[in-house]
């Protein structure tokens, strides 16, 4: 009885959070399933069931095939990009030097304002004409003519991936450094004493003992790069034609603009499924490794 | 005691509900006697009650303020609960949610995107017999309407084309303004064979160039084709082909545009023909105070696209937004004063010093800037203005980004225009079948 009333005292505590979860995140999901096999238009309240029509209408929208395409290609690039960069960076800002804070919060701030502005800076800095930031630059050093960075399909998707590199790096370079300072020293006097170099060490002790964080950092930018929108909308606002159409993107040019909620609940659904099991799968395939290398 | 001290109690409350029963006797009387004597002045029994009007705009309460402080003086008794939300989105978004939450204000506006949804979905008033409406344009009212009836009132308009740069076009030895689109054509690679850009346009949605072009070429000849277009008597590759066909050769093919251009923004392409750097650029009148801010000396006027026959010359543009009263509104009577307080000459006059608009309305003569002259006359009073948005008749937001992939697509030289007028119509088949 009395472990009944201790463990109500905690559901009571929890329900609070509960019903705010469920209302802005449980019933949001629900009513979008529910919509999914519905015309609703957003405006009529009135709306018919269509079974499974906008399921399929999903696969014959040119839009969300690139769309696709597009997103698995950015959030892999990125994720593969950052994760390249932010651990020799998060090991260069563990070494101790003068301006080692100034130098970390430096790298640190990108991730901090708004997506869309630093797209919208980008934008200047990429901007085609001759008298785009870059591309004087590029005339100046190297007498290259003007670039369109963000008007060729391919030019276009490697810009929006290095702009998004360059904005969270640091980001996870921070991450990346808390787990490093969890490191103790000792290992690295020991295996020093053992006689191993830098690069040993860095193979064999930083490494595997950053396997969680590698976890979670990609884990974060695989979820964060599926639902990537600020920076290509701000950057290319899709283009040149789907070339750069993010998922989030055409869901919301279906569902908002063209008022097709119906149909953009069914992306909705179908985005919501594709993150999950590409979460769920990252995430036993790392903590095997971790598990492996440990 | 006890007894005594309930009495007391009791007493107490009895004699309290008593002073406030007379005490409220003697407010009322007050009242009266106040009612009495301003009786002896202004008739009060026949003063209008006082009304608060709910009003969703897209124009911020700075602008708005002139017009309602012309309204709030000539109907002291109304005041007003204003909301802004800027365009486009943002506001179709915010009115989308509280007409399906049931908290529709008095006063809301439509604009193409959204004309409709809240036509179709019953939400505005039908104006079309107020006796107001016959200050509006003809031309205006189309946009704001469904089978005839008109469910909006508006009394601005804009109309956009290319401003070109005088002085370049001096240098270039261009004396006179194209009269056809091979003239344009010829001009444009004059300037380039003078070492001057002559054109940058930035190709994030559908042109004020591609516009014009099919005003200048199908809608000349043929006023009612997106009427039939949307009957099914008609087709996008019927309309529509032979402009993509001249855009892509005469200006991609001749690298007078080039798909790097795509990229660019329109306060980039702006800032650009400010400087001088190039010849032309599309544009409207929102532009003209920037450019003037950027560079004072620049010599700049606004010109129409011409056709391929001599003549045939336009410009894009549409109505402005309309002011459109909820069909559900508890307010009718005031709401519809204050549209009818917008068409006087008082109430033009206000709305144009708020809000910088363009005044289209019958009786009342708006001055513009000299550069801006040929679109205003030629262009916006003469009705030779066209935005594919406002005459398409359903599914404008999917056509439009369609339109948008299919002539960037041309510009990259993936498709024909051939190959994106189908799928423009094959789109159209999409989403009457959805």
């Amino acid at each position: 009885m009395t472990k009944f009333v201790r463990q109500l005292q905690f559901l009571l505590f929890l329900l609070p959070i509960l019903v705010i979860y469920s209302l802005f995140t449980i019933f949001p999901l629900v009513k979008a399933f529910f919509l999914s096999f519905t015309n609703f238009n957003g405006y009529s309240k009135v709306f018919d069931f269509v079974g499974m029509k906008n399921y399929v209408r999903i696969f014959a929208d040119d839009a969300i095939i690139s769309a696709i395409s597009y997103t698995l290609f950015f959030t892999f690039a990125k994720a593969l990009l950052v994760t390249v960069l932010a651990i020799p960076l998060a090991m260069i800002l563990d070494q101790k030097f003068f301006t080692r804070n100034l130098h970390r919060a430096i790298f640190f701030f990108p991730s901090i304002p708004s997506g869309l502005l630093l797209a919208y800076i980008w934008g200047f800095i990429l901007a085609p004409m001759g008298s785009g930031v870059f591309n004087t630059i590029l005339k100046g050093l190297f007498n290259i003519g003007p670039q369109p960075w963000l008007a060729d399909p391919l030019l276009a998707k490697l810009s929006t991936i290095v702009v998004a590199t360059w904005a969270i790096t640091g980001w996870h370079a921070v991450l990346y450094l808390a787990f490093l300072q969890s490191i103790p020293k000792d290992y690295y006097e020991a295996a020093s004493i053992d006689g191993a170099n830098r690069l040993q060490q860095i193979r064999f002790i930083t490494l595997p003992l950053l396997a969680p964080a590698m976890t979670i950092s990609i884990m974060l930018l695989i979820t964060g790069g599926l639902k990537v929108f600020e920076i290509p909308f701000a950057l290319t606002k899709g283009g040149p034609g789907f070339e750069t159409y993010s998922i989030t993107q055409v869901i919301m040019l279906r569902g908002i603009s063209e008022t097709q909620y119906g149909l953009a609940s069914a992306m909705s659904v179908v985005f919501f499924l594709i993150v999950l099991a590409i979460a769920v799968f990252q995430v036993t395939v790392m903590q095997r490794r971790e598990q492996s290398m440990q | 005691m006890k007894k005594k001290s309930l009495l007391l109690l009791i007493t107490i409350i009895c004699l309290s509900l008593v002073l406030a029963a007379c005490g409220g006797n003697a407010s009322n009387e007050g009242k009266k006697g106040n009612e009495g004597k301003s009786n002896d002045t202004t008739d009060s029994a026949d003063a209008p009650k006082p009304v608060k009007l709910s009003i969703l705009a897209w124009n911020n309460e700075k602008e708005m303020k002139p017009v309602i402080d012309g309204f709030k003086k000539k109907y002291p008794h109304i005041t007003f609960d204003f909301q802004f939300a800027p365009p486009v989105a943002d506001y179709i978004k915010k009115l989308q949610t509280m007409l399906l939450s049931d908290t529709t204000p008095d006063i809301f506006m439509i604009a193409a995107e959204n004309r409709n949804e809240i036509i179709d979905g019953g939400y505005a008033l039908d104006l079309t017999d107020q006796p107001f409406m016959s200050v509006m344009l003809d031309s205006n009212k189309p946009m704001l309407s469904k089978n005839g009836r008109t469910y909006a009132f508006t009394q601005t308009g804009w109309a956009g084309g290319l401003f070109y740069n005088k002085q370049l076009f001096q240098k270039a030895g261009i004396n006179q303004l194209p009269e056809t689109w091979d003239e344009f054509i010829q001009a444009c690679l004059k300037l380039k064979e003078a070492g001057i850009l002559p054109l940058y346009d930035r190709m994030h949605d559908i042109t004020i160039i591609h516009s014009a072009m099919f005003g200048s070429n199908v809608l000349s000849k043929d006023p009612s084709f997106d009427e039939k277009l949307f009957k099914g008597e008609a087709t996008f590759a019927e309309g529509w082909t032979e402009v993509l066909t001249m855009w892509k050769e005469g200006l991609i093919d001749n690298k007078i545009l080039t798909p790097d251009m795509i990229g660019m923004t329109s306060d980039q392409v702006m800032n650009e023909f400010a400087l001088g750097n190039v010849a032309m650029f599309p544009g409207g009148p929102w532009n003209i105070g920037t450019i003037e801010q950027t560079n004072p000396d620049i010599e700049f006027e606004i010109m129409a696209i011409p056709g391929k026959e001599p003549g045939n010359k336009y410009f894009n543009g549409a109505p402005g937004v309309g002011f459109a009263v909820s069909s559900k509104t508890k307010n009718k009577d005031e709401a519809l004063l204050f549209l009818e307080y917008l068409s006087t000459h008082d109430g033009l006059k206000q709305f144009e010093e708020g809000t910088g608009g363009i005044i289209t309305a019958h009786g009342y003569e708006t001055k513009v800037h000299p550069a801006y002259e040929p679109a205003y006359k030629d262009g916006l009073m003469a009705g030779r203005i066209y935005l594919p948005m406002v005459s398409w008749d359903r599914h404008q937001e999917a056509l439009r980004n369609q339109f948008l992939v299919g002539f960037q697509d041309i510009a990259l030289n993936h498709i024909t225009p051939e190959e994106a007028t189908a799928a423009l119509d094959k789109k159209l088949k999409e989403m009457d079948n959805k």
